[in-house]
């Protein structure tokens, strides 16, 4: 797991859960260390955190996609500028709604490809919360969740890396490790065990 | 340099951009920063702790010179003297998470309690733990549920203040349409303010 030292970062990264899987934590300045960036050649999947420094992972994308690059898979969630450093897709943001379950408003929010392995760990409800941007990518890719506009909230891309790209616009790193809406947390604890059954 | 410097990640704050006296600094940028034209220094919830904890001593030498560092944030690595780490709450109900005001303070001035426990009716978004230590000589300005747990409080360090929040950025209620949006234009009021004299 990419972390940049925020709170919640820190404190996702002592959950005993979180811990169960075997996680190697890389923090993201420690990367213009060789030996820091060396770690990354020997993981077979990374999971970029919320809310990092979207300049520093502007300077070290190619390494981190060098993952991706050799086969791995990488997960890139929300609030990162992950349009900036990620090739063929734009960013669209959008005013964040915390209250749709309040007032009764639809979240706008639709599941897609129903069959996906990772429907197998995160449930549908997982994905139903706020999100802050949507995702229009240029290329190829499968679906996962979508919002009513016509953007994604994540989708999974296998064509331009050798490995696969999980992309989401939500950020629920933050929101665990603040504490904060067991909807979040269910979400990451079910990106971690998919991540950790690695399957097709 | 402006006065007051809000410590940002990677993104331009709305604060810098709608008060004259307020521009960003970005965290990795403290290292190669002179402070002392700055009176108050903000940090908030999404700054890298790992990073300020290795400029405890300048950010302590910020403070003790006269400056006011308010911290709105977990903290779960101490980064200035008299921090200690947040303490999450395993809360059940509205009345484990209804703010108590302890103490008046002039950042809190007209801004009525019920507006820091209630965001749309809805509890829990200012204040979801406590600091369980607080420094001897800090006035612990909310208190947390049945038990009054630090939320807030206030400690002079040296010629200068440190103000702790345990939750979000104060100035991100700047907006509301309640007595809370009263806090940020009187947060920057007090950082802006002389330090009060010494007893």
């Amino acid at each position: 797991m990419l972390h940049g030292g925020a709170s919640y970062h820190v404190n996702t990264l002592t959950d005993p859960t979180v811990l169960e899987h075997d996680i190697t934590s890389l923090y993201l300045p420690g990367l213009v260390d060789n030996s820091t960036r060396s770690q990354l050649a020997d993981l077979e999947a990374l999971l970029i955190c919320d809310r990092l420094h979207p300049g520093l992972l502007r300077e070290h994308a190619g390494a981190l996609l060098g993952v991706a690059d050799r086969g791995g898979t990488i997960v890139v969630l929300g609030e990162v500028e992950a349009h900036t450093w990620l090739s063929d897709v734009d960013f669209s943001p959008r005013p964040t709604n915390f209250w749709w379950w309040l007032t009764g408003e639809s979240p706008g929010i639709r599941r897609h490809n129903a069959d996906h392995s990772i429907w197998h760990y995160v449930g549908p409800e997982d994905v139903v919360w706020h999100y802050h941007g949507i995702l229009l990518p240029a290329r190829d890719v499968t679906p996962l969740v979508s919002t009513d506009d016509g953007g994604l909230v994540l989708y999974e891309d296998r064509s331009s890396t050798a490995g696969r790209l999980l992309v989401s616009t939500m950020d629920p790193v933050h929101h665990h490790g603040s504490n904060f809406m067991p909807a979040a947390t269910r979400f990451l604890y079910g990106l971690l065990r998919w991540l950790a059954a690695d399957p097709e | 340099m402006a006065p007051v410097l809000v410590l940002t990640m990677g993104t331009p704050s709305a604060l810098a951009a709608q008060h004259d006296l307020v521009a960003d600094l970005d965290l990795y940028e403290l290292p190669q920063t002179e402070l002392k034209q700055a009176r108050g220094l903000l940090v908030g919830p999404h700054v890298d702790q790992v990073f300020l904890s290795q400029y405890e001593t300048k950010l302590d030498r910020f403070v003790h010179g006269g400056g006011r560092l308010v911290v709105c944030a977990q903290v779960a690595l101490p980064f200035a003297t008299g921090l200690t780490r947040f303490i999450p709450l395993t809360y059940r109900s509205v009345c484990d998470l209804t703010v108590h005001r302890l103490a008046a303070h002039p950042v809190w001035r007209g801004v009525a309690p019920e507006d820091l426990t209630f965001r749309r009716g809805v509890a829990g978004f200012y204040g979801r733990g406590f600091y369980p230590d607080p420094p001897r000589c800090a006035q612990v300005v909310h208190g947390l549920g049945p038990r009054r747990l630090p939320l807030d409080l206030v400690y002079p360090l040296g010629d200068g203040e440190v103000l702790l929040h345990g939750g979000n950025d104060l100035w991100g209620y700047a907006d509301d349409d309640t007595t809370a949006a009263r806090m940020t234009p009187q947060l920057l009021a007090w950082v802006l303010s002389e330090p009060p004299e010494k007893a």
